[in-house]
């Protein structure tokens, strides 16, 4: 998460071209449907993606994501509406002849060629490149992701972290305008794939192109994004930097997809610019908000309170009528740098909490199953969704 | 504007063509086809010749008129007259012939048989040694599956021929009982409807074989130790797991060798009876010895027809196969 | 479980035993003196004069190099067709008279034979007449015949094996390299071909030994003077046993164990390297 905010405290519109009105996308797509026969896979997906950005797809098994990236790639024709990459319309054009290119889920490397072969495939496809040009843009390429020595191997002789930069290094070699790239780190164990993600950024700044990575995974789309397309049944249901989105989910679908929250449902009892106050009996009590929300008066409203932002307190607080509930815990679950909790609230609903291990505690001042606490939270922590 | 532009995928080669093809000709190409449709139309027009015509041809003949001195020996079935006139004359003689003709009737009803017992035969020799070949560790399976493959490698004829040598009354299975005193005048044995099973059972075998091995093989080994979790002994998992779950292949091996059985033409003619014929034999007698090629026709017709439903079903499940196995 | 084994390793030796007698029975009185093959001369017996009246035997050895050249050039017609076929019906998309071509592919792998090879000689002989009636021509049935009806009936056969090995295929392979810029035409003959050439060359093999043992087809559709070794061996065999037989088949058999046993060693052998270079990687 810290990359993504140190780009952006850099020069602020150049590094979110998406804020200036009047920028060019250089990927846009427009109203984009395909269909199965009755099944609608992705349905009216429109989508501006800008010059040198990581986008992110965003959703589960079955949301669209990989078929409207293979439909960027040219290996699924849209059934109706029209894909533009820098500006040339992409209809009817054939992958080969497309200046994107692919990085496969399951990395789709040649087996009967080496690395250095595998790499140089693509240039080989391309006119006007000398052996000794592709010699050398395979030799680069090599370097840049770390696999130099690894020419002559063959793909059974390569580990999985070497398959993953291997094909990476074989769609980047060919310089083009897009990447896509499917599930990229879906195959690597957990640390395999944290420094992988790292890389995967520092390339991709090296050599300024544009990716558009589709994932299911959330923390990695929080770590690669500079902004993410959430998606579900075919639909794009909300776009926005990851911390935009881990903060201010649209609906509920956003806000329960990332992360973990706690979800209240209520009506609006005080509808101010400035604030409002929620009454929920999901909660059993009244919800205040120190910003202000845009809903119909007495609209249902779900207010949503992510786990870390949650306070316990072992004794009750002064003024516990709003943003305050009594409970019961009865779970904790100890991740080593974080805890969780499951407090049982009086209305039956169970909150979980997250709190970070900063100091190590002794036994009586850690908090114990089935004692009672009290859960506050801060007028700023709520986000209210309406949908 | 590129060729590629101008003339699609193939631009290139379509421009090398324009300049050396009839131009007329290379624009038709060029508008209605592309490289895709090229690779389809050969294989297709290739079988389309010298698979499906021909037995449009052979129904034609069927009803043709036997000319016992003509070259070739029937009447023309499509004539064109002076007058303009097209005349067709159709005889269905030929296959009344067949269906009254005692030697014929007994024919069909005798390769139907056969063919099926001998089946039935091989399934029930094949099944266990599939089966065994599939509960095997793989080196062994390789090796087993090996010796399955080896005798289909080596000539049908000769491994037919092989059986006259087993099965005479001065052959080896005769000379071995007689020493042992098991018998004391020899089995006829050959020119037998017996020596027909052994010979179909024994070539069709691994027909029968590979289709079970290859649907045993995928079973899930822990389907079965779940219902012998569940209380089901052994025999009672094998009968609602196992030979459930392998039907798609008892089907398949079944008509690979039914099917080809019905009209097995080699087999009879070394083993076979000689007052009792099979069907195949009646086709080739027609047409080599009475010269008479319509009913010879009309009985490849009939043979068709026979087991043009089994052919289908034969094709739907290879297809499900194929599905099955598609990742 | 078992008495279930019992019983199908049970049959699994009796089925064994019951497919190699009659080979291993042929092979022994190949060695016979006698002219009556399955009694035992033991007094002049083990001999090889059956082999050499068997390189003596013109019109076998003639039929048998006329059965090697038709055997080779129909297998090599029947995997050209049986390629582009298991790729159109494993590879390319629905399009208009999809099951008919399934049809007709792999109808050939049951249909009887006689019915084969009467349509195809009756296809042969109005080809004939037309090109009689248009051209002038005359041709004589013989080794084109042969060949073109091997080709038709086995092209089946390698279609079936093409097709079955292209489906467990993964075809993200093909779609990465048309990615990377190939066309259609290159991405078939540099990336799918060689990963499917194993299937291929089996599929080559099991064509020619087809056509190289195919009887009742050749006999329809074969010309004067064109006799091929299954036609030779079934009108001498007819007659009743014949021991030249006998030694020309311990040679084919020979022969293929030979091929069989080699080929699954060197499966063996390159599997085995395979395995030991990923093991390498994994750890390396």
């Amino acid at each position: 998460m810290q990359t993504a905010e140190r780009r952006a405290d850099k020069n602020k519109i150049k590094s979110e071209p998406w804020r200036d009105p009047h920028a060019e996308a250089y990927v846009r797509i427009e109203n984009i449907t395909k269909r199965f026969g009755d099944f609608v896979a992705v349905n009216n997906v429109s989508l501006k993606i800008f010059k040198g950005e990581i986008f992110c797809l965003l959703g589960g098994s079955g949301c669209g994501k990989s078929t409207l990236l293979r439909m960027m790639a040219g290996f699924e024709n849209p059934s109706s509406g029209s894909i533009f990459l820098d500006g040339q319309d992409m209809a009817g054009v054939p992958p080969y002849e497309r200046p994107v290119n692919m990085m496969f889920q399951s990395y789709a490397l040649f087996p009967h060629m080496t690395v250095e072969k595998n790499i140089a495939f693509g240039l080989e496809q391309e006119k006007g490149l000398s052996r000794a040009d592709i010699a050398t843009r395979v030799t680069d390429i090599l370097d840049i992701v770390k696999l130099d020595g690894f020419a002559a191997r063959r793909p059974h002789q390569l580990s999985g972290g070497q398959r993953q930069r291997v094909a990476l290094a074989r769609a980047l070699v060919k310089r083009p305008k897009l990447l896509l790239l499917d599930e990229p780190l879906g195959a690597l164990d957990k640390k395999l794939r944290e420094a992988t993600q790292f890389e995967l950024i520092n390339i991709q700044e090296k050599l300024g192109v544009t990716f558009i990575v589709v994932t299911h995974d959330q923390e990695e789309s929080m770590t690669l994004a500079s902004r993410i397309g959430v998606m579900n049944r075919g639909e794009i249901v909300q776009i926005g930097t990851p911390t935009e989105i881990y903060e201010f989910p649209q609906n509920k679908f956003v806000a329960d997809f990332i992360g973990s929250v706690n979800m209240f449902e209520g009506t609006m009892i005080e509808d101010l610019p400035d604030h409002v106050r929620i009454k929920s009996d999901e909660l059993g009590g009244v919800i205040y908000v120190d910003h202000g929300i845009s809903a119909a008066p007495g609209a249902i409203v779900y207010t949503a309170i992510r786990p870390e932002k949650i306070n316990i307190l072992r004794t009750p607080p002064a003024d516990c009528t709003e943003n305050c509930v009594k409970g019961v815990v009865k779970e904790i679950a100890y991740m080593g740098d974080v805890s969780i909790y499951l407090v049982k609230i009086d209305t039956g609903k169970i909150v979980r909490v997250t709190l970070q291990n900063a100091e190590r505690q002794s036994d009586d001042e850690r908090i114990l199953w089935d004692e009672t606490v009290w859960l506050t939270w801060h007028g700023s922590s709520p986000v209210v969704v309406t949908q | 504007m590129s060729s590629r532009d101008s003339y699609g995928r193939l631009g290139p080669l379509w421009t090398f063509l324009l300049r050396y093809g009839p131009p007329r000709w290379s624009e038709y190409v060029l508008q209605h086809w592309s490289g895709q449709r090229l690779v389809i139309a050969v294989p297709y027009l290739w079988l389309i010749i010298f698979f499906l015509i021909p037995f449009l041809i052979v129904l034609k003949i069927s009803f043709a008129e036997f000319s016992p001195l003509g070259r070739p020996p029937y009447e023309p079935v499509f004539r064109w007259l002076e007058e303009g006139a097209l005349q067709i004359k159709l005889l269905i003689g030929s296959y009344v012939y067949l269906f009254n003709e005692p030697l014929y009737v007994s024919a069909w009803i005798y390769s139907i048989k056969v063919a099926f017992f001998s089946t039935i035969l091989c399934l029930m020799l094949g099944y266990p040694m599939a089966y065994a070949i599939s509960r095997a560790t793989p080196t062994y399976r390789n090796v087993f599956l090996l010796l399955i493959i080896l005798p289909f490698w080596t000539s049908f004829l000769l491994r037919v021929y092989a059986w006259i040598g087993l099965l005479k009354t001065d052959g080896v299975i005769n000379n071995v009982l007689q020493f042992f005193g098991i018998i004391s005048e020899p089995l006829a044995m050959m020119n037998t409807s017996f020596a027909v099973y052994i010979g179909i059972v024994y070539s069709y075998l691994p027909f029968m074989i590979l289709p079970l091995y290859s649907n045993l093989e995928k079973h899930d080994n822990t389907l079965l130790e779940a219902a012998q979790d569940l209380g089901a002994g052994p025999i009672k998992s094998f009968m609602r797991v196992t030979l459930p779950l392998s039907f798609p292949g008892i089907v398949a091996g079944s008509l690979l060798v039914f099917i080809p059985a019905v009209g097995e033409y080699v087999i009879p003619s070394l083993l076979g009876r000689t007052d009792q014929l099979m069907v195949a034999k009646l086709l080739s007698d027609e047409f080599f010895l009475n010269r008479d090629w319509p009913r010879a026709s009309a009985v490849a017709i009939a043979m068709l027809l026979l087991l043009v439903v089994p052919i289908m079903i034969f094709q739907r499940f290879q297809n499900k196969e194929l599905q099955a196995a598609k990742k | 479980m078992k008495t279930q084994g019992l019983f199908s390793k049970t049959m699994l030796g009796f089925g064994f035993f019951f497919l190699y007698v009659p080979i291993l029975s042929m092979i022994f009185f190949s060695f016979n003196n006698s002219r009556l093959v399955t009694v035992w001369d033991a007094a002049n017996s083990p001999t090889l004069k059956w082999y050499a009246r068997l390189f003596d035997d013109g019109a076998i050895l003639s039929a048998a190099w006329l059965s090697i050249q038709v055997a080779a050039m129909s297998a090599t017609g029947a995997v050209i067709l049986g390629t582009l076929s298991g790729l159109v019906l494993s590879r390319f998309g629905p399009f208009r008279g999809r099951a008919i071509l399934q049809g007709l592919t792999t109808a050939p792998l049951v249909m009887p034979e006689v019915i084969t090879g009467l349509s195809m000689l009756l296809l042969f002989v109005s080809l004939e007449q037309l090109f009689q009636y248009l051209f002038g021509w005359q041709f004589d049935r013989g080794v084109a015949t042969i060949t073109i009806a091997h080709i038709t009936f086995t092209m089946a056969y390698v279609t079936v094996v093409v097709q079955s090995r292209l489906a467990g295929f993964d075809d993200s392979l093909e779609e990465a390299a048309l990615d990377l810029g190939a066309r259609p035409a290159k991405v078939f003959f540099r990336i799918t071909v060689p990963l499917i050439l194993p299937a291929i060359l089996s599929g080559w093999l099991l064509a020619f030994t087809l056509s190289w043992d195919d009887l009742v087809v050749t006999q329809f559709v074969s010309g004067p003077g064109s006799n091929t070794l299954p036609m030779v061996i079934f009108s001498r065999v007819r007659l009743g046993v014949s021991p030249v037989v006998n030694a020309l088949a311990t040679i084919m058999v020979l022969i293929v164990a030979l091929g069989v046993v080699l080929s699954a060693f060197l499966m063996r052998r390159q599997e085995q390297r395979r395995k030991r270079e990923e093991q390498m990687a994994a750890t390396g």
